[in-house]
């Protein structure tokens, strides 16, 4: 309902608007964009992103921001809602020759008040490591582009390490680097480490250790973010192929995958408590997974255009003491599945939402300790130049698939594949893919505190089922790669997006909650490219080279009250929506 | 010409280039670049250049010329070309297009769309007729027209659904289509340009609906879904817009990003193939600022490859930079390359 027109102000720029948290104001004060504000085409360029580390600063004014605009890269210090941005004085500045700043990372470990560890990463594949405060430090890695000439899509310090640093790039490959390492003066010779399915892990081979570490092979074609979990424990990735991977990161299993609806995935984030994953992609979606239940648990409808990023709200999250949470209810709802015609596919379903959701695989993992969230608040933004707020709430993540759909899509469901024959996706293929999926992640679940018995149990039952479903890709290759050898990969990837559909990795429309925004407001002019949130405000960039700052509810800031006069006529701020979801 | 020609060879590859393909470029005969753009496009949707071919090994003989056996020999030509990549002059087949259609019969840059809706259905109407022929010396009488390969191509179905706000009843009508016109907007994507092309219209005031139930004229809410969804979807965006101020047609240089892979969210309940996965297959590109001004050039994939048809220049490109033909997001410049009608083709 908060998506519908506002009347003639539709293309409007709003400054604020209203949740049921209350309002939320645009400090227009506390814009930044370079200092000298000329006409800037954001045509072509490359994504304005947004980096913020806190220093144990005395005078409270510990953050600092980084960003990118074209081909330079500022470093400020970054006073929020309270004070107003002063842009004469960035703390660093730097403007790059031949190739552009795509994406930056700061090491939280190592930060103190006078010495900061920036990672840069550049449009022709290049890593700089840089201090902007101390300014000494320099150290270029993949400078020759040896290791790869693509440019940098995502570029994050390995959580808790000093020293390393995990960079993924437009060629489909990420590569762990340690800052320590020289990068070599030849190129990497590799060898394999480790492989699955849609990705392989290399070791670099030669004596003496160098960089790159590892190299990963994922999917198909760019890999255009990834993100580790804030247990520390996975990293998730979206590639162009429409796969978002969730990866254990130390035993480098697959724990888990989900393809997008169609298109690209551009952006994935993790809840605060590493439960849930969301992605945004091209097609205008933004998608929620589940690990514990390695399912789609609903994708949510708003953005006219692709999601350019996703960002979780630690800070507007619900949360409960009370762990004893029933999830008795969980078994009846999938007994009433329209699935059932489809026996193992409910059996495989049930047995995996049993084991997933005992209490002891479900403890929170937040930093705050025992408590348990039952409803999270997400944001995403996109070339629409909008931005939304999601809600997602215990009602909708409890929810079994299925459950909501119109009559005439059951029926059709329920008298088989007959109907949807000219997808080629017969249901035998749905319930052996389906099974592999759950059998995969499992094993590397078993960690998480899943009960033995019902891990062997689950593994024997799929055991099995698996040597089919390998026989059966093994057809499946045979059968395609006849006319062309060396189009096997693309042919399988092709091949599985496909098979995926109607699967818990990916439901078809019909079969999952389709949400719709809290909030769906036009912030910008150009499209929005970064989207973080802080305890007092939420920040937004766009391709223009401005980086916004909002204000949450009553954390105007005292200075700012004072001078900076907001049109009190804006808008007519909206009657705080009452839920959010689109049945 | 062939520095360029192998030039695209060498960039490609001798061993990567494709068995049996053939890039050629199409000379330019006086703005013919909207006929050479849509030519293009359509040669490398798979399943029309395939019946195409069909058509020229089964007309061996015939005797009178039309746009289609123009089609055909053309198409033939390229196909059985010794060298990989070079130029042809569709000569014959532009002379036949302006003998035919006074519309082209002139050196003025016209609409590709324009183009290839009469190319289209000129095609299906020749099929049509030659089956007629057929069936009439068999059965003699009017037979119903008989969907062609052209229709098995291109054609889709539309419902037509119309809720009486009176008294509640749905009258649904279905109507097929070879291609859909969606509206632009700024700033957004191909797949919300089709929700939009289905959103639900209130009619009202002097646009009431006559309610058959109710016997008169009521308000009433109208959409329009996609119920088939055909195997080559064609999608035209409606980029120039008459500006009545102007007295003329303007460009909407609008950025309208499309996904190399596509669903459709506009499907109606009852749609019997409602999760068709296409792939893009090729682009019509008009580059500057009007509809009788500027160019075109079309990009299309073949095997692994993206490929940019500039009449007679053919180059590789990147996936990657498809993106430089979504549009502008600022209203200043006009003169943009953007996407104007796209090729999906469904994946099966």
């Amino acid at each position: 309902m908060a998506t519908q027109n506002e009347g003639g102000g539709k293309d409007e720029i709003k400054t604020q608007f209203m949740t049921r948290e209350g309002i939320y104001k645009l400090m227009t004060l506390s814009e930044y964009s370079r200092p000298t504000r000329g006409a800037f085409n954001g045509q072509g360029n490359t994504p304005v992103k947004v980096s913020f580390i806190t220093l144990n600063d005395q005078s409270g004014t510990g953050d600092r921001i980084c960003f990118n605009i074209g081909k330079e890269l500022y470093f400020y210090v970054y006073k929020g809602v309270r004070k107003a941005a002063d842009l004469t004085k960035p703390i660093d500045k730097r403007v790059y020759k031949g190739t552009f700043p795509t994406c930056h990372d700061f090491n939280q470990l190592t930060a103190t008040t006078d010495s900061v560890m920036l990672l840069v990463g550049f449009t022709a594949g290049q890593v700089q490591l840089i201090d902007p405060i101390k300014k000494e430090l320099s150290k270029l890695y993949n400078e020759e582009r040896l290791i790869d000439r693509s440019k940098v899509t995502c570029i994050k310090w390995i959580p808790g390490s000093p020293n390393q640093f995990l960079v993924s790039h437009v060629s489909g490959q990420m590569y762990v680097y340690n800052e320590e390492l020289p990068c070599g003066t030849t190129s990497p010779h590799y060898q394999l480490f480790k492989q699955g399915d849609g990705f392989s892990v290399h070791t670099c081979k030669t004596k003496s250790t160098r960089n790159p570490l590892y190299r990963w092979l994922v999917g198909e074609g760019s890999i255009n973010e990834f993100a580790f979990s804030p247990c520390t424990k996975y990293v998730a990735t979206v590639s162009q192929d429409g796969f978002m991977r969730v990866f254990d990161y130390n035993s480098m299993e697959l724990a888990g995958m989900m393809k997008s609806y169609f298109g690209g995935l551009l952006c994935v984030c993790w809840s605060p408590d590493s439960k849930y994953i969301v992605t945004g992609g091209e097609d205008d979606l933004v998608t929620v997974w589940s690990l514990n239940e390695r399912r789609v648990v609903c994708r949510g409808q708003g953005h006219k255009s692709w999601v350019n990023v996703v960002a979780f709200d630690r800070y507007t999250t619900s949360v409960c003491d009370n762990e004893m949470l029933d999830f008795s209810g969980s078994d009846d709802d999938f007994n009433h599945m329209p699935h059932a015609n489809t026996g193992l596919l409910h059996e495989a379903l049930r047995t995996s939402t049993r084991s997933n959701t005992s209490r002891g695989s479900s403890k929170s993992i937040d930093s705050k300790g025992v408590n348990m969230i039952t409803s999270y608040r997400f944001g995403s933004v996109g070339q629409d130049t909008m931005l939304c707020l999601w809600d997602l709430t215990e009602d909708i993540l409890r929810m079994p698939v299925g459950r909501h759909r119109t009559s005439t899509v059951v029926s059709q469901n329920a008298c088989g594949v007959s109907p949807k024959s000219n997808n080629s996706v017969p249901s035998q293929n749905c319930v052996t893919n389906m099974t592999l999926d759950n059998a995969v992640p499992h094993h590397s679940s078993s960690s998480s505190g899943v009960t033995t018995s019902l891990t062997q149990k689950f593994a024997t039952f799929t055991l099995g089922d698996r040597k089919e479903k390998d026989h059966d890709r093994k057809e499946h290759k045979r059968n395609f790669s006849l006319g062309s050898k060396n189009n096997d990969k693309v042919i399988r990837t092709i091949d599985d997006s496909l098979r995926l559909l109607g699967t818990p990795s990916c439901p078809r429309l019909d079969d999952v909650l389709l949400l719709e925004p809290l909030v769906c407001k036009k912030v910008a002019h150009e499209r929005l490219t970064a989207l973080v949130f802080h305890e007092d405000c939420m920040v937004a960039a766009c391709q223009e080279g401005y980086v916004y700052t909002w204000a949450r509810p009553g954390k105007v800031g005292l200075a700012q009250q004072h001078t900076v006069t907001t049109p009190p006529q804006t808008l007519p701020c909206q009657p705080p929506a009452l839920g959010s979801t689109a049945l | 010409m062939g520095a360029n020609a192998s030039q695209l060879e060498k960039e490609i590859g001798s061993d990567q280039f494709p068995a049996n393909e053939h890039y050629f470029g199409l000379v330019n005969f006086g703005n013919t670049c909207y006929c050479n753009s849509v030519l293009q496009a359509l040669f490398f949707c798979k399943p029309f250049r395939e019946k195409v071919l069909q058509y020229k090994q089964q007309q061996k003989n015939q005797k009178r010329e039309t746009l289609l056996t123009c089609l055909a020999d053309l198409f033939h030509s390229i196909a059985t070309q010794k060298k990989k990549v070079g130029t042809v002059a569709p000569k014959k087949f532009i002379q036949r297009l302006r003998k035919e259609n006074e519309l082209f019969d002139n050196y003025m840059q016209q609409d590709a769309h324009e183009f290839l809706n009469y190319l289209l259905n000129t095609v299906a109407d020749l099929l049509q007729a030659e089956k007629q022929v057929k069936t009439r010396a068999s059965t003699n009488g009017t037979v119903k027209p008989e969907p062609t390969w052209v229709h098995d191509i291109f054609q889709g179905t539309l419902t037509n659904e119309t809720r009486c706000l009176n008294c509640e009843t749905v009258s649904s009508k279905d109507e097929d289509f070879l291609d859909l016109s969606v509206d632009v907007e700024q700033n957004t994507s191909i797949s919300h340009c089709l929700r939009g092309f289905s959103s639900t219209e209130t009619l009202s005031s002097e646009y009431k609906y006559y309610c058959e139930v109710c016997c008169s004229k009521q308000e009433a809410q109208k959409r329009m879904r996609v119920k088939k969804l055909p195997n080559l979807l064609a999608l035209h965006l409606k980029r120039f817009k008459y500006m009545e101020q102007l007295n003329r047609h303007t460009k909407l240089s609008y950025r309208v990003v499309f996904p190399l892979e596509l669903r459709l969210f506009n499907k109606s309940d009852d749609a019997c193939n409602p999760d068709r996965m296409y792939d893009l297959t090729a682009v019509v590109v008009h580059c500057g600022n009007g509809p009788n001004r500027g160019h075109y050039i079309s990009i299309v994939k073949s095997h692994r490859f993206w490929l940019l048809f500039d009449d007679d220049i053919v180059d590789k490109m990147e996936a990657s930079s498809i993106e430089e033909f979504f549009g502008l997001t600022s209203d200043v410049q006009k003169n943009s390359e953007s996407g104007y009608i796209l090729f999906y083709q469904s994946r099966e």
